[in-house]
């Protein structure tokens, strides 16, 4: 049995005439780091709450450790989290606010103070112990409600997109530190969040939501190359996959323009118990304009004329009509491209997605 | 930087306060210099400006004070009233406290129907309902106790409300974080709802206080024994005893004015607070 199991597990709030969560199944192992990642309103935040015991599961059962949570008070479920709005006591000082847990639950004094120390020292608060939560910038709130979370050992940790509210760059450094501190504390982690990055360079595996469906559950890596759905695939990378209404008949797909491609055999054989009306899915990064590549696939080589440019330094997007649709190609700074150049390229063969067009999924 | 303009307006507006405020205090300057005086100079100042000025400080400057404080039991009803405006103001924090917090964050069936009957009470004159109060108190054998006093005292519509408003924009997830620590509902309560809501407190207190300190009609129903009664009850006596001279009855005055002058100058913050989210002056 996995440590964290959730069966079929489905919620509808009382208001609401639709479920905000359908059949959700998910096995978690322990010391495993899950990320829940979604657009918003897609019912991450609804999930996480069940599990912590904040919201009634309405349908399914849920286990924790072998033991059914369903009926278990937030407190008794071996949990502990972290809140999108840090939730700090705001009356108490930094030490106060980590020690109140382990003060509850009757831990003696001299555990509780280097408990306490020990959280203070890994979370470099030992400046602001004394301090109160309105005397804090956003990043050191954020450590303190990590700190109130590390500090009474709990099994899981539960994350509602703890690092929303900073910025850029402090996202990414508390991004390293969160993942550093999973690595060395190993509790089973969970953690939601509506930002593909984070959920990609943190998550061991990562459940991809859509309207409160499970859309795939993958390792990071597998998301992104082999996307189950068309939303997956758009939802994961940046800049977002390009897509294309293509005609297939045998070896030769046709785009709403009228471009023609050739696939490769097996690419064709492939599709070829589908219907020929389906949705070509190309990463911008499988976009080549080098001459290397050209030559390789020569008998499929496009031309366009750049519309746009994104200049980001270490890679630049380049913005051009093809196939019916704004496509968008990512090359290295060494492809200097303006506004207006007529470009050849070619689409690597076998880094195309192949989705139905009615159902959307992966072929 | 203030304009010119804007700084001649704040000016002007400075004149006319203090003219206004001397204006209120004339009344209270005459009271206190002449609680000093025995009635003879009381008349004898009456017309001309040393009716505003204290007399000199001689053996005789606080007899009418000692007199007061030694002869009459006011002493006495001053602290009886301190203690019961403790009481009630822990009594008062407390149980409304709980009821406001139920009313924001307890989801319970007609909770908005509860919420608009303690709103409608509060359109309720206390005098109208003083005489059931007083029935009741009668029927469970409390006349004349401290607890029938304070019991039909404690609650109050005004003070739920006003915790309810404050308590509804407290963070639920806060609540959620202290459930992860261990906190039960009734600890979070005191430890963490009262604390992060001072200032709510502070002005409910105050309130109370004014409340219990200024009320006259309600203790006068209930106490007949000398020793429970309340300060505006002495007052009252002292104030209508032939015996009492001019400068005495000055001098009670002055007593009793002066907590709420102190509570007014240390907490008119909570009481505009109070003023302006309920608005009106309870009390
Ligand atoms: N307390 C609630 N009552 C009714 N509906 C809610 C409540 N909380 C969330 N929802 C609805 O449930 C769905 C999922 O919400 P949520 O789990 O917060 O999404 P996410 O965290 O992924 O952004 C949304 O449609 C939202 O409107
Ligand atoms: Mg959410």
């Amino acid at each position: 049995m996995s440590f964290i199991e959730l069966k079929h597990i489905g919620k509808k709030y009382a208001n609401s005439d639709k479920n905000a969560v359908t059949d959700f199944n998910l096995e978690i192992n322990e010391k495993e780091f899950i990320a829940f990642v979604g657009p918003s309103g897609c019912g991450k935040s609804t999930t996480l709450r069940m599990i912590a015991g904040f919201e009634e599961i309405t349908e399914g059962e849920l286990y924790i450790d072998g033991v059914k949570m369903n009926e278990v008070a937030p407190r008794d479920r071996g949990i502990s989290m972290v809140f999108q709005n840090y939730a700090l006591y705001p009356h108490m000082t930094v030490e106060k606010n980590i020690s109140y847990g382990l003060k509850n639950m009757k831990v003696p004094k001299d555990v509780i103070k280097k408990k306490v120390d020990w959280v203070i020292d890994i979370l470099g608060l030992e400046e602001y112990r004394y301090r109160k939560p309105k005397n804090l910038s956003g990043g050191q709130r954020q450590r303190v409600a990590l700190g109130r979370a590390i500090v009474k050992d709990q099994k899981v940790f539960l994350m509602d997109e703890p690092l929303s509210n900073l910025d850029a760059k402090l996202r990414v450094s508390m991004r390293n530190e969160i993942s550093k501190l999973h690595r060395s504390l190993g509790s089973t982690t969970i953690y939601v969040t509506h930002d593909q990055v984070e959920a990609m360079t943190m998550a061991d595996r990562i459940v991809i939501m859509k309207d409160g469906v499970i859309q795939q559950i993958s390792k990071p890596m597998d998301l992104y190359e082999h996307p189950q759905n068309k939303f997956v695939a758009g939802f994961i990378g940046s800049p977002q996959m390009n897509f294309y209404d293509v005609t297939v008949n045998g070896e030769e797909m046709t785009f709403a323009d009228g471009s023609k491609m050739t696939l490769p055999k097996a690419t064709a054989e492939k599709l070829s118990e589908h219907k020929g009306e389906l949705i070509l899915g190309i990463r911008g990064e499988d976009i080549k304009f080098d001459s290397q590549n050209i030559d390789v696939y020569k008998q499929n080589s496009q031309q366009a004329v750049i519309e746009n440019t994104e200049i980001m330094g270490n890679e630049n997007n380049l913005y051009f009509q093809f196939g019916g649709a704004l496509t968008v190609a990512r090359v290295s700074k060494y492809e200097v491209c303006q506004i207006g150049d007529r470009v050849e390229f070619v689409f690597m063969p076998h880094k195309m997605h192949f989705f139905d067009r009615e159902t959307e999924q992966a072929i | 930087m203030l304009t010119k303009r804007k700084r001649i307006s704040n000016w002007i507006l400075v004149a006319v306060l203090i003219v206004l405020s001397l204006f209120f205090l004339f009344p209270v300057i005459w009271m206190l210099a002449n609680s000093f005086k025995t009635d003879a100079q009381i008349t004898a100042d009456m017309n001309s400006a040393a009716a505003f000025i204290p007399p000199a400080l001689t053996g005789s400057f606080l007899d009418n004070y000692i007199s007061i404080l030694t002869n009459t039991s006011f002493l006495r009803y001053m602290l009886n009233t301190l203690f019961y405006a403790a009481v009630l103001i822990v009594l008062g924090v407390i149980v409304n406290g709980l009821a406001g917090y139920a009313l924001a964050k307890i989801k319970f069936p007609f909770r908005e129907r509860w919420l608009l009957i303690i709103m409608l009470l509060m359109i309720v004159p206390m005098e109208t309902i003083i005489t059931i109060h007083f029935l009741f108190v009668a029927k469970l054998g409390l006349l004349n106790t401290v607890i029938g006093y304070i019991l039909p005292m404690i609650v109050n519509p005004f003070n739920i409300f006003l915790f309810r408003q404050v308590f509804i924009s407290l963070p639920d997830d806060i609540y959620e974080a202290a459930q992860l620590d261990y906190c039960s509902p009734v600890k979070y309560f005191f430890t963490m709802v009262l604390p992060m809501s001072k200032s709510v407190v502070a002005t409910v207190s105050v309130f109370t206080f004014l409340n219990v300190w200024n009320d006259y009609l309600w203790p006068s129903l209930v106490f007949t024994s000398s020793d429970l009664l309340t300060a505006q009850i002495g007052l009252n006596a002292i104030t209508s005893n032939e015996n009492t001279t001019m400068g005495q009855t000055l001098a009670v005055i002055t007593l009793i004015t002066i907590p709420v002058i102190i509570i007014y100058s240390f907490f008119s913050k909570q009481i505009v607070e109070g003023v302006v989210s309920t608005g009106s002056k309870e009390g």
